[in-house]
């Protein structure tokens, strides 16, 4: 069953505007942050179990109380690079609910005690970058950012940045180097960011979903969100939902919630024609769950990590019995080996080894041995690199190749698909 | 001072070290190729990995400090196997041409294959394809499909020069190193990116493919090209020598030396060179006679040093401390009437310095000349006194300790009328040049390579030079010119 903790008013075109936002209730967290100190604050979302949504899953009040307690100046971005294949959540927060955002980045940044902080939006993304943009505008004219805030002698600036076009610089310390102007590419840790990160200066990195959920938590409290989900994945948790299904599209239910009731119930089921096949539960670097893995599954942190994959960002991708595994690996494998930056060696050649051995695999190429070498490649890809982009390419070759060995060998053995029959992908998408 | 623990070796070092610069304290090897200890960490080639107990995860030895009771494995099986795979992806799209490769015999690639290697390729896709022998600059050749992106050459000009000439542009594997629009590869220690590249990708246009290095050999020494006297290795054979390439001197030049610094070796070589004694004779109507001993023509020259009451000594500071001694102790101390001068180069240019190495004293010896004529008393006149005194005629012989490198002597050609003036000229060089044929006397000397000595830098530093070499062989020091000269005018030395 949905619970719509952030996502109630998405369907009311009013909620994108100022006016709208806060006849709705919105800015009222905000005057009821600047009476709190901040350091309540942190311990108010420590307190709630707000883990990071973009991927990672890391208690949030946690990754706060890593900064330096100094006086040096510090930055809060907003990560709104959202480029995993199969999530689509935070473009429909910043389409619907700018203020949200706006209004979670201020309390947050008032908690961290930063006076500037920015939202990275990605590039493609030109629909969300108008409204936010134009939302912020909105809060500038209304007093809301700018000097003193609300009469609360806090003064915050915000802005926002455009990403290129990199998948990688949804990675965080990549997104940093993106906003101070060179390349998009990761940087070493340690140092972390929020020791010396933006400009060498202590910064913190949250998702779009978890600054939009520090307004609701400040309103309505810890204790409130903590009751919703389970122990270790409290609160609720947007969904982006693609396949053959009946209703594809953004949910947002409790954590803890049953993929089988989310399959049946909130996606409508399969579409006529497909049975259900496998799942990626968070986003294309999660590894895939087969069928019954899927049904046994539960979705929240634990669940997915038990069963050897990951909750991710919420990119949920319903895979059907008409879909090649093979086609779709080697999908995958065109989108990382395309987007690897280049600095890790690993990373660098073996997503583009992968790639090859993929490709030959459907232009009917590939030989038997090919199977095991895709499998042995991506463990040797896996945890050697200073990002995770190595890994988020690994993990799903390692998990297909090993779930769904026949249909690859049959590939290599018979020169075509398994499911598809004699139609060969290659030749239809080069 | 945090203990650390390398494959049962401990070690005690200062806080903040990494744990590859604590293994080579210890002299256990860690492969690497982006880490070089003058440039920042890059942590991208990811072949310095290592395991630490307690940590499940690899970790990359070059960005991981030392603390307190580290437990390090760089050689078990999961490391070397993590290590191997590495190397391996480095080697996927690698050109495998090493016969017509001019790194092999001194590649990273080569000899890492040989410890974590020894495999069959796995690898049977096509390879990746870019650009081969690109032109970066006068002096430096890329093959893109050599260079493993370890971005080393790209810090150098970034932190050490601060050109900022190179950049990786592009992603994933169709990234590759070039340079900037408009700004090649020009500056004056461009040199340094083909000595520090891991593989064949940089290469010299000066030396590539000249030798094959395993015919070489190297022998430690100091550059002559200027005052700053940078630490080098100099690589020779039957045939000469080849390249000079710095040798890591911290109090000196750190790890790098400039492109003209490198350019010195090539006047030590036969061709350049003057070979044997020279004679301008009277006799032969002004002709010059080649090849007279040179033991003969140092007895001569004595009787005429003897007879002579009106004698220059000119020196430039171009020889070692050991030298000096011996020639002054002639000049100076057994033949007390002697005028002496130094001839400085480059006088306008002489003070400047460049922020790095290169400085405009272009002699290697400018502190041990002055030391040594102190030493001796001497009160040496500078260049317009010598031209004064030639025109006013008050000399009729001078012993000219001329430069070795002629190429830093940008005055010589105009400066040789004045000497020309004169009746006599014995000319010590170790140079050949056509326009030294209208003096006396011109005595093929050693070359930096050729000598034991001295050079006492800019700021005081003694370094020694080692004689490693026989080019000319019968070139002589400033020593054994004087030991001859003492023994025909009949003072003992």
């Amino acid at each position: 069953m949905e619970i719509k903790l952030l996502t109630e008013h998405y369907d009311k075109p009013e909620f994108v505007t100022l006016k709208g936002y806060q006849k709705l209730g919105g800015y009222e967290a905000l005057k009821k942050a600047f009476k709190m100190k901040p350091e309540d604050i942190v311990t108010e979302v420590k307190n709630s179990g707000l883990r990071g949504r973009g991927g990672a899953g890391f208690s949030t009040g946690m990754k706060w109380s890593f900064l330096p307690k100094n006086n040096e100046p510090r930055f809060l971005l907003c990560n709104a690079d959202e480029g995993e294949p199969g999530t689509f959540k935070d473009r429909l927060m910043m389409e619907r609910a700018p203020h949200q955002l706006i209004e979670g980045m201020i309390i947050s940044s008032f908690a961290i005690q930063s006076k500037k902080s920015y939202i990275y939006i990605r590039g493609e993304y030109m629909k969300s970058y108008k409204i936010v943009e134009k939302a912020l505008q909105e809060a500038y004219d209304a007093g809301l950012l700018g000097k003193n805030i609300l009469g609360s002698g806090f003064d915050h600036d915000m802005d926002v940045y455009r990403g290129a076009g990199a998948y990688i610089v949804g990675e965080e310390t990549a997104l940093i180097s993106s906003l101070e102007g060179k390349k998009g590419q990761p940087k070493l840790k340690p140092p972390f960011p929020a020791v010396q990160g933006y400009l060498r200066k202590p910064t913190i990195v949250n998702n779009v979903e978890t600054l939009a959920a520090v307004t609701w938590i400040i309103t309505h409290g810890a204790a409130e969100y903590k009751k919703i989900g389970t122990e270790k994945s409290a609160g609720t948790k947007v969904f982006s939902v693609s396949g053959n299904i009946n209703k594809p599209g953004v949910y947002e239910v409790a954590l803890g919630y049953p993929f089988k009731d989310f399959l049946q119930n909130e996606c409508g089921g399969m579409k006529a024609g497909f049975n259900f096949k496998a799942l990626i539960p968070g986003g294309s670097s999660c590894p895939v769950l087969n069928a019954e893995e899927a049904m046994k599954s539960t979705l929240d942190y634990e669940s997915m990590g038990q069963l050897g994959s990951m909750l991710g960002s919420g990119g949920v991708i319903i895979i059907d019995d008409k879909q090649c595994m093979v086609d779709l690996l080697n999908v995958l494998m065109n989108f990382y080996h395309h987007e690897s930056c280049g600095q890790c060696t690993p990373c660098r050649e073996g997503t583009g080894w992968l790639n090859k051995i993929t490709g030959s695999m459907l232009s009917g190429r590939a030989k038997m041995e090919d199977v095991a070498l895709l499998d042995k490649i991506a463990r040797h890809m896996l945890g050697t690199t200073i990002c995770a982009l190595s890994d988020a390419a690994a993990m799903p070759v390692m998990s297909f190749v090993t779930k769904f060995k026949e249909e690859f060998e049959f590939y290599a053995k018979e020169r075509k698909s398994k499911v598809r029959g004699e139609m060969v992908y290659a030749e239809s998408h080069h | 001072m945090p203990k650390v623990t390398i494959n049962g070796k401990s070690i005690d070092v200062e806080a903040g070290t990494s744990v590859i610069k604590a293994a080579q304290l210890l002299d256990i090897p860690i492969a690497h190729y982006c880490w070089h200890e003058g440039l920042s960490v890059a942590g991208a080639c990811r072949m310095c990995l290592i395991e630490v107990e307690k940590n499940p995860k690899l970790q990359i030895a070059c960005n991981l400090p030392v603390t307190e009771g580290m437990i390090v494995h760089t050689d078990n099986e999961k490391v070397r196997d993590a290590v191997k795979w590495s190397l391996d992806f480095h080697l996927i799209n690698h050109p495998l041409d090493c016969p017509i490769c001019d790194q092999a015999g001194e590649c990273k690639l080569q000899d890492y294959y040989m410890n974590y290697g020894l495999y069959n390729p796995e690898m049977a896709e096509r390879k990746q394809k870019k650009n081969k022998a690109v032109s970066l600059g006068d002096r430096v050749v890329l093959d893109q499909e050599r260079c493993i992106l370890c971005s080393r050459c790209v810090r150098f000009t970034n932190e050490v020069t601060k050109t900022y000439e190179l950049g990786i542009f592009n992603r994933g594997d169709r990234s590759v190193l070039s340079t900037f629009e408009n700004r090649p590869l020009n500056n004056n220690y461009s040199l340094n990116t083909v000595d520090i590249c891991p593989v064949g990708a940089l290469t010299s246009k000066d030396f590539r493919f000249k030798q094959r290095v395993w015919f070489l050999k190297d022998f430690d020494s100091v550059c002559n090209g200027c005052s700053t006297g940078c630490n080098v290795k100099i690589s020779y054979n039957n045939n000469g020598v080849f390249r000079v390439r710095p040798r890591v001197n911290k109090e000196i030049n750190g790890f790098w030396m400039c492109d003209e610094g490198r350019d010195v070796y090539k006047f030590v070589n036969r061709e350049y060179r003057l070979d044997q004694v020279v004679e301008r004779r009277d006799d032969f109507a002004g002709a010059s006679v080649k090849g007279k001993p040179v033991a003969l023509a140092l007895q001569e020259i004595g009787h005429k040093i003897k007879d002579s009451q009106k004698l220059a000594v000119v020196v430039t500071a171009q020889y070692t401390v050991e030298e000096y001694e011996a020639f002054f102790e002639l000049f100076s101390g057994k033949l007390k009437s002697t005028k002496f001068y130094v001839w400085v180069n480059n006088e306008e240019t002489f003070e400047s310095f460049d922020g790095l190495l290169l400085r405009g004293d272009k002699n290697p010896n400018t502190n041990g000349l002055i030391k040594t004529m102190k030493k001796f008393g001497i009160k040496a006149g500078l260049w317009k006194d010598f031209e004064a005194a030639v025109v006013k005629n008050e000399f009729q012989l001078a012993v000219v300790a001329a430069p070795e490198n002629q190429n830093v002597y940008p005055e010589l050609n105009s400066r040789l009328a004045t000497f020309e003036k004169l009746e006599d000229v014995v000319w010590l060089s170790s140079c050949v040049n056509d326009r030294f044929k209208n003096f006396r006397w011109q005595i093929p000397m050693k070359s930096y390579v050729e000598k034991s000595g001295t050079f006492i830098n800019f700021k005081g530093v003694e370094q020694k030079i080692k004689a490693s070499v026989k080019i000319i062989p019968d070139a002589i020091d400033l020593i054994q010119l004087s030991a001859g000269l003492s023994e025909s005018i009949g003072v003992a030395r």
